[in-house]
């Protein structure tokens, strides 16, 4: 064999012994994996790869009564730089404009030149630093400020020429802003849900819809979605409409607030419902935070909170022994002076008025909240031994009680609610002893919660029907009302007719005669109760050691034709009083006030009558202005003047029944007369000649200091309005 | 004339050998635009065709270089090559003493003025195939002496290797692998390739025994682990993902692919425009595309044959044959990762995956042996 042929041989070998079966192996190997094993694989990739994902439902919104939005969801961005995204040449050419922009307008924290050095350094890797392609700029920011963002030079050109990232999120925003925060309430992650958002997430929440999705990248959570039919929309979240008004909400919180600045309690709340349908129109709730430097919208207290009630629970009292028939309003009691001690235990009154008194009637002494009166009637009326009878003694009473729902929650569509505390008559469990009844007919021994209190109060306002108090009264979706929920009466009558009238007239008589007579108006008239409550007080034959109090008042308004309800709870004042009276009453007031000159239908129309006829006397007379504004005001009225003057100042004047606006010449050198004018045309007309003007009062000028007709010289004069 | 006809008339050579370069090459650039699609994300912002263009101007680069290179004679490379050996050994030394550590292997040195890093085992194959070669062949006389024709050849293999393996053991393996097949061509005997493989045996657990000792600088931890994973994996754990991706990719192409660009798994797997590009190919083009890429490689090796059959003992087709062997075991290797035959290690696949020098070096290689296709064809003649 030459060495050709071994070579060729050896070659021959090499291709056909080994390359050959290899490469067939090879083969044999892809195609069992392709083909053979393929749907195995297949599969395998499948279930690592594709799963199914929620596809999140938007979530529906909450509106107040008229409309406007209480919560509704929103994209915002959070924003980032990527420094190295653009060129080197456009990053250096930009980065003074830039850095200028983000400092006014991004971040105050760097001025200019501090964001331009920042800038650089980002870019800079000479030292051999990592990196850093996502620099955060700025959190939460909204749709409007991101575009305005993105127009800034270098960012104008896009992500990945510019570098501005814009990761997009949703969030939850109330346009409103505090207003109502904790009856809105959140669903939040690792917390329990509250108010509203809360109670009807499922309604707002909507339903998640799943999509069969491939995962693109395995090291970050980028998803893509796989058209086929298994995919399920998402169905948006309804809409819920609630009874809230966003004006007397705000009425609610503003005087609540005050009235907290004024007496620095630890809490307080405030309720406005409407008679007829037991629609909540506001609630505001504010603590003490935690610094204890403001008051925020941090509890529910209206709601959540159970106390004893005080005072303002005397008219279920009232309203008891006036149902069964043991008391009149003009019988007669002996108050004692407002001091007397029953089974060993002391009862004092808290009004001052008690201490002159001793034998007054039964009105009088509620009206003024006589804890004596009261409990010498209960004692004497129903505090007898426990002989069976259910329809006598304790039970009698407990039974008018729970009449009057006192022993319910109000199941208002918020989490929460307080349960009502009331005693079983006689019941040892319960400690039942002979001094329950009497305190329990001044408020004490019972608990019930600020909106309990104001249903009671709002059913004897509504004629003896208690109405169910609600907060949303319709869902809709996309516009169209899908459900409604309809006022609830919860009892057609808690008392007889005529006991509803006395307990109405009982509360008028507390604001005409009583602690509340402080408060009275002549706009429109009201009624109500005061409630001066002992908290965390021991009770011993020597007395009553008290540690607060809890002022409230409850009521409604207008006293003749209830439209409003509201009842004000100011749990432990420190400063500037502790009565229902002089605490809670004022806020009740502010509220009341505002209340009603917003609502335009119980006023009486000015111009109800026939067109008055004009007389001189009743004509403004003397009136100076521009020209202008007078033909303004005087066509507006539509009252008929004449004249036609040539100056840019006019003065009106009447004669007979007509009105006339004639010119109004001032001389250029002199100082005019400015009497009658008010202020905004006095300074302009003086300080146009050269005069300084210093003021005094209110009003319209009555008297100025220079003398008309002097010559000006620069010289200060001084107007006294009125 | 016509530009075609022009071109055709530049290109000497074997036409087929021609045809597989672009070939390849144009598979080369279909499947690297397509992996490179996370990674342009992950680094460069999106800018996916920033790689295509990278990765085309290397290519274009590479077919520069091949032209040249074929119109050099192959002679010219036997002449350098007592240049080129020791050249490569002292680059392999530097590279494993001082070179920058990149990937937990110093495989790489940075060229001083260009600043272009490259893989100085690259060079040190090129070299040590043309040695081998000229070696076999101006020693065919008295090839099956043990002295005098044997240990001269058998000496810088063994060194070469052995200087590569610590960093870089799979291509190492394979270089040996391809120089003994060219000694069992160019008629060296086989109880001397037999004393071969077993010294390859001697030194490799030398290696191991130094890698115990300086485990900085020998990866035999890497290695045990990569081995024991192929041999015993645990199902569905870490150690088996990769060659899992790799077989849901052969899946998910099927006969005929899912089509170009349409892979999904180059997302999962690791350094899929690299060490298991042949999986995305067969993702895309199916088996047909896979079976396509092992055709070609086989078919260079065909026609090299042809070349032996043309002038046996010529120190070019033994050269030719060497280069050919080492593209055709290195393709075959990462095939054989790619359907688990083999165990995973980080291995190319020649002319296809994306890689500057190597890519470079591919061509080369190319040149020469289509310079050694054109003279030896034209004595032929």
């Amino acid at each position: 064999m030459d060495i050709k042929n071994e070579v060729l041989y050896r070659v021959y070998f090499l291709l056909f012994g080994l390359l050959l079966p290899a490469a067939g192996f090879l083969l044999y190997s892809t195609v069992n994996i392709a083909i053979l094993e393929g749907e195995h694989w297949r599969e395998q990739g499948r279930q690592n790869y594709v799963k199914p994902r929620a596809v999140p439902a938007e979530r529906g919104n909450i509106y107040a009564l008229d409309g406007s939005l209480l919560a509704t969801s929103v994209p915002y961005f959070d924003l980032y730089f990527d420094p190295f995204a653009s060129s080197e040449a456009d990053y250096y050419a930009n980065v003074d404009t830039l850095s200028y922009l983000l400092a006014t307008y991004v971040d105050n924290t760097y001025t200019p030149g501090g964001f331009r050095d920042y800038l650089i350094q980002l870019r800079d890797t000479s030292n051999n630093r990592r990196m850093n392609r996502n620099v955060p700029l700025k959190k939460s920011v909204s749709f409007s400020e991101k575009s305005r963002i993105q127009s800034f030079p270098l960012f104008n050109k896009g992500q990945f020429r510019g570098g501005l990232i814009a990761k997009k999120l949703s969030g939850r925003k109330r346009p409103f802003g505090l207003l109502a925060r904790r009856t809105i309430g959140y669903v939040r992650e690792d917390k329990q849900p509250v108010g509203l958002e809360g109670r009807f997430d499922s309604i707002l929440g909507g339903q998640e819809g799943t999509q069969m999705m491939i995962k693109v990248d395995p090291q970050s959570d980028l998803w893509l979605p796989l058209n086929d039919l298994s995919e399920v929309e998402p169905r948006s979240g309804d809409d819920i409409v609630t009874t809230i008004d966003v004006n007397l909400q705000d009425i609610a919180e503003e005087a609540l607030l005050a009235g907290m600045r004024r007496h620095q309690p630890d809490w307080g709340t405030a309720i406005v419902m409407d008679v007829e349908t037991g629609a909540i129109r506001a609630i505001a709730n504010l603590g003490r935070d935690d610094a204890g430097e403001g008051y925020y919208e941090m509890y529910n207290y209206a709601i959540a909170m159970a106390t004893e009630p005080g005072s303002t629970f005397k008219l279920a009292t009232m309203m008891a022994l006036l149902e069964d028939g043991h008391v009149k309003l003009t019988d007669s009691v002996d108050i004692e002076k407002g001091k007397t001690i029953f089974y060993e235990i002391e009862m004092e009154d808290a009004s001052s008025y008690s201490f002159k008194l001793d034998s007054i009637t039964v009105q009088r002494a509620f009206e003024i909240s006589s804890n004596v009166g009261m409990a010498k009637l209960v004692d004497r009326f129903y505090n007898l031994p426990d002989n069976g009878n259910k329809n006598k003694g304790a039970y009698q009473y407990l039974q008018r009680i729970r009449d009057f729902n006192l022993d319910l929650p109000t199941n208002i569509e918020l989490e929460g609610e307080a349960n009502p505390y009331l005693k079983n008559a006689y019941s040892e469990e319960d400690q039942w002893s002979l001094v329950t009844l009497p305190w329990m007919a001044t408020g004490y021994e019972v608990r019930l919660t600020p909106l309990q209190t104001l249903t009671f109060y709002n059913a004897v306002a509504n004629n003896g029907r208690m109405m169910k108090p609600y907060l949303v009264s319709r869902v809709e979706r996309n516009g169209e009302t899908v459900d409604i929920m309809k006022p609830t009466v919860v009892k057609k009558a808690i008392a007889s007719k005529s006991t509803i009238e006395k307990a109405r007239l009982l509360l008028e008589g507390v604001v005409e005669r009583g602690t509340a007579s402080k408060l009275r108006t002549n706009q429109y008239r009201f009624a109500g109760k005061t409630g001066t409550a002992q908290v965390n007080y021991s009770r011993s034959s020597r007395g009553t050691r008290v540690g607060g109090y809890q002022a409230s008042f409850a009521g409604y308004f207008p006293a003749d034709k209830p439209k409003y309800s509201c009842i004000v709870v100011v749990y432990k004042p420190r400063e500037g009083g502790i009565y229902g009276g002089d605490v809670a009453g004022p806020i009740f007031r502010e509220i009341a006030d505002k209340c009603f000159n917003s609502m335009i239908d119980l006023h009486d129309p000015l111009n109800d009558g026939p067109r008055p006829v004009l007389y001189e006397r009743n004509l403004p007379g003397f009136e100076l202005g521009e020209e202008k504004d007078m033909r303004m005001v005087l066509d507006y009225l539509d009252i008929p003047y004449y004249g036609n003057p040539e100056t840019p100042m006019v003065v009106m004047s009447a004669s007979s029944d007509s009105l006339f606006i004639q010119n109004r010449t001032m001389s250029e050198s002199k100082v005019p007369s400015v009497v009658g004018m008010g202020l905004r045309d006095a300074v302009f007309v003086l300080e146009n000649r050269g005069l300084k003007v210093i003021t005094e009062g209110a009003g319209r000028v009555v008297r100025q200091s220079i003398r008309p007709g002097t010559s000006t010289r620069g010289q200060t004069i001084k107007l006294t309005l009125g | 004339m016509s530009f075609s006809t022009r071109i055709a008339a530049e290109l000497r050579g074997d036409r087929v050998v021609w045809a597989i370069l672009v070939l390849l090459g144009l598979f080369s650039i279909l499947a690297v635009y397509s992996s490179t699609g996370t990674l342009a994300y992950r680094e460069r912002g999106g800018n996916t065709e920033a790689y295509l263009f990278k990765h085309g101007i290397i290519l274009a680069a590479g077919f520069v270089v091949t032209y040249f290179a074929h119109l050099l004679h192959y002679r010219r490379y036997m002449n350098w090559s007592p240049v080129l050996l020791p050249m490569a050994i002292i680059l392999l030394l530097y590279t494993m003493m001082l070179g920058p550590v990149i990937n937990e292997a110093r495989r790489w040195i940075v060229l001083p003025v260009i600043g272009l890093s490259f893989q100085t085992s690259d060079f040190a194959k090129l070299a040590l195939i043309i040695y081998v070669a000229r070696a076999i062949s101006s020693k065919q006389d008295y090839i099956e002496d043990f002295r005098s024709a044997f240990l001269p050849i058998i000496v810088p293999v063994v060194v070469v290797c052995g200087l590569i393996a610590p960093a870089d053991l799979s291509t190492s393996i394979i270089l040996f692998l391809a120089c003994l097949l060219m000694m069992f061509v160019g008629r060296v005997a086989l109880k001397y390739i037999g004393l071969l493989m077993v010294t390859g045996g001697v030194v490799f657990v030398l290696l191991i025994m130094l890698g115990r000792t300086f485990p900085e600088h020998i990866r035999v931890a890497t290695w045990e682990s990569r081995l024991q994973q192929f041999y015993s994996p645990e199902p569905g754990g870490e150690d088996t993902y990769q060659i899992d991706q790799a077989k849901i990719a052969l899946g998910n192409g099927g006969l005929t692919g899912v089509g170009p660009g349409n892979s999904t798994q180059r997302n999962y797997l690791p350094y899929a425009h690299a060490d298991f590009i042949y999986a995305v190919i067969c993702e895309e083009y199916g088996v047909l595309g896979g079976a396509t890429i092992i055709g070609l490689y086989l078919l260079l090796f065909f026609r090299v044959t042809r070349l032996i059959t043309k002038s046996p003992k010529a120190f070019g087709a033994m050269v030719a044959m060497g280069l050919s062997l080492v593209i055709v075991v290195q393709a075959f290797f990462h095939i054989g990762i790619n359907v688990n035959l083999l165990p995973v290690t980080g291995l190319t696949l020649p002319l296809i995956s994306m890689g500057g020098t190597s890519l470079l070096f591919t061509c080369i290689a190319f040149g020469i042996i289509l310079s050694v296709s054109k003279y030896i064809e034209s004595v032929a003649e």
